[in-house]
């Protein structure tokens, strides 16, 4: 079998291969943030008007750690009481699974075309 | 017949294709301990608390252990093929011998980005970490951040382009005083040495576990915040004096460490800090080994534990320059990149160029970009690079058998390990999904759009049989 | 004017120096060596030859 000759790549198109996976990966990164799609926020569902220690359901024991760290009831509300929604759907869910598989199918199946040739050329058949 | 000396910068027998400037095999088993660990070990002084927050402490311990378990499996694969397949670029090497070209160039991306993301996290918590020193001593404006983090990614940058001896060595120093602080703050708080002021069951009275079982799931994806990056160990394989006996054993001292250190860390932080605090890092605690010390009453635990916050920091990212330059390098030693990003400096020995390209990459994230974000960046391809390894080992011992070549370490109960990673990747993959479900499609939609790049346009330029470097026989079933 | 101010301009002057002195030595390095032997390094079979001191002539 003909070995494979790569083309010789110039500096130019160096450059733009370059550019277009610098501009892909912060893509990736920026663009869920201008949408406003990213992250995961805490929020407080069940507010309480007139904190204590108690009402936050704070044991002695808690709120003198919370004193010591120079918090008082008020101070400590929110961050006592904000909680994670895990609320998901089952759609969604199934989404993130397809999308996954699929991707690792696509490598899976494209490296093994690439691969059977890779051991074709170094072996020689 | 050429006369070789590993040591030697003349006659190393790196060449056997014409190499006459190559890198420099200089580093023994301890520079491959400090790699790994010193990447993973910002991870018990800042972030793997967000766990705590996710599900509760218990739930941050049961996350801690289990992603233990994943991790120890990483190692234990990663040093059998690491011990095999010994090239700069880690298991991207091993995907380009093992599955294939497009795998691996998505486990090199996966690797230069988990690391520079990383890099840029640990700048982050640098320049906060100089800001509250700032306030502390009596600074009246906020401090000026920038300055700071560009300071810290420029030396580093730095330390790397000069040789890669110093910068490890220096790492080992750092790493060494950063982990010693934590087991001094465990005997000193526990009541080994002197008074303990852990009180465990009462802080957890009531907060047992704050959002059930499904809570414990979601604390899995900072779970791996505990002992990401140790599969950085492999990027030094074409550094170290004798890759088949250095890196396994580098490499599993590393994971041991890392157990010791996360227990500990958890085991002192939940005992002091209460867990709605703990498991704030952005509002709450920033960085609970530090809380847990001020909480201690005791000046000299502040300092020791300020001062192995800062080094487990620059220890971190010290190791991620050094390890995302190595992937990228070798990428474009094969012309999966670039080419000219396959160049090592003359005198240093270092993939300088890879070096310098990725410092501007690492400041953008680490400027304009929120912390959590950088981190889930970090993670996701962290995440898909642990999920490829057991795809890996069972292709490894299927197309090259036990005794079909000579490995320098062998991992035990294959395929239970390769298994139990891939079921504990599936549930922080929905971990991840719990929280950051838009992000992860993202990334993975990224992934997809770079593969077809690859595969249509880039793959052109690499020379196909010449890539599979190792002295192997024909893979069986092909 | 206080302490910190000053460590803030001397930390721009010291990452403007390690830059600096990277961007010189590269730009000194490219211009000194022909690409042909910066870009001359391959993986290689490090494992077999530095364990077992067989080399391929």
């Amino acid at each position: 079998m003909a070995h494979y000759q790569p083309p010789k790549q110039g500096k130019a198109s160096q450059l733009i291969d370059v550019v277009v996976l610098v501009v892909l990966t912060v893509g990736a990164l920026f663009v869920p943030l201008w949408l406003g799609l990213a992250g995961a926020a805490k929020s407080v569902t069940n507010p309480v008007t007139t904190p204590t220690w108690e009402t936050l359901g704070q044991t002695p024991a808690q709120s003198a750690k919370y004193e010591a760290l120079g918090y008082t009831p008020e101070t400590a509300h929110d961050l006592i009481l904000a909680r994670f929604d895990y609320s998901f759907s089952i759609g969604a869910l199934l989404m993130m699974i397809v999308v996954i598989v699929l991707y690792y199918v696509l490598i899976l199946r494209f490296s093994e075309v690439e691969y059977r040739e890779v051991i074709s050329e170094k072996f020689g058949e | 017949m050429t006369q070789v000396d590993i040591t030697s910068p003349t006659m190393d027998g790196m060449g056997p294709h014409g190499t006459k400037v190559g890198l420099l095999r200089v580093l023994g088993p301890a520079h491959v301990w400090a790699l790994g660990v010193g990447i993973v070990l910002v991870g018990e002084y800042m972030g793997w608390n967000f766990a705590v927050g996710k599900g509760g402490a218990y739930a941050a311990l049961i996350a801690c252990w289990f992603a233990g378990i994943l991790y120890t499996c990483v190692a234990m694969i990663d040093s059998e093929v690491t011990s095999t397949v010994a090239s700069a670029g880690g298991q991207y090497t091993q995907a380009k011998h093992i599955i294939g070209p497009l795998m691996a160039f998505n486990v090199g991306l996966y690797l230069v980005f988990a690391y520079t993301m990383l890099e840029a996290a640990n700048a982050i918590t640098a320049g906060y970490l100089f800001s509250v020193v700032a306030t502390m001593s009596g600074h009246a404006d906020a401090l000026d951040q920038r300055p700071f983090i560009i300071l810290v990614i420029m030396f580093l940058a730095w330390l790397n382009y000069r040789g890669v001896l110093a910068t490890l060595t220096f790492n080992l120093v750092i790493t060494a005083i950063a982990f010693l602080a934590i087991i001094v703050l465990f005997l000193s708080t526990s009541g080994i040495l002197g008074g303990g002021i852990m009180e465990h069951a009462a802080l957890f009275e009531g907060h047992e576990l704050p959002y059930g079982w499904i809570g414990v799931l979601a604390a899995m994806h900072f779970g791996l915040w505990y002992y990401l990056g140790i599969e950085g160990t492999t990027q030094a394989a074409e550094e170290v004096r004798s890759p088949a006996r250095a890196l396994p054993f580098g490499t599993l001292a590393g994971i041991m460490t890392l157990l010791i250190a996360a227990t500990l860390t958890w085991y002192v932080c939940s005992g002091v800090l209460p867990w709605e605090f703990l498991g704030d890092g952005v509002n709450g605690s920033v960085a609970p080994l530090f809380d847990t010390a001020r909480l201690s009453g005791s000046t000299a635990l502040v300092w020791l534990l300020g001062f192995g916050t800062l080094f487990a920091t620059l220890a971190s990212a010290n190791g991620c320059i050094n390890d995302a330059s190595r992937a990228w390098f070798a990428m474009g030693r094969d012309k999966y990149l670039p080419g000219w990003f396959g160049a090592v400096h003359p005198r240093y020995r270092t993939p300088y160029r890879s070096i310098v390209f990725l410092v501007p990459i690492a400041l953008i994230f680490a400027l304009g970009a929120p912390l959590d974000q950088v981190i889930t960046f970090s993670i996701l391809s962290g995440l898909l690079g642990y999920t490829f390894m057991p795809l890996n080992i069972i292709l490894f011992r299927r197309k090259w058998p036990l005794n079909s070549i000579k490995r320098g370490y062998e991992h035990p109960f294959h395929p239970l390990p390769a298994i139990t990673l891939l079921t504990l990747c599936g549930v922080t993959f929905f971990a991840v999904f719990l929280g950051y479900g838009t992000q992860l499609v993202a990334m993975v939609g990224f992934y997809i759009v770079v593969s077809l790049w690859f595969h249509f346009w880039r793959y052109r330029f690499v020379n196909r049989g010449a890539q599979f470097t190792m002295p192997w026989p024909k893979p069986q079933g092909y | 004017m206080d302490l910190w101010n000053w460590l803030e301009y001397g930390a721009w002057a010291l990452s403007a120096l390690f830059g600096l002195h990277m961007l010189v030595d590269w730009l000194k390095t490219d211009s000194t060596y022909s690409e042909d032997v910066l870009t001359s390094s391959r993986e290689g079979e490090l494992e077999a030859m530095a364990e077992e001191h067989k080399v391929k002539s």
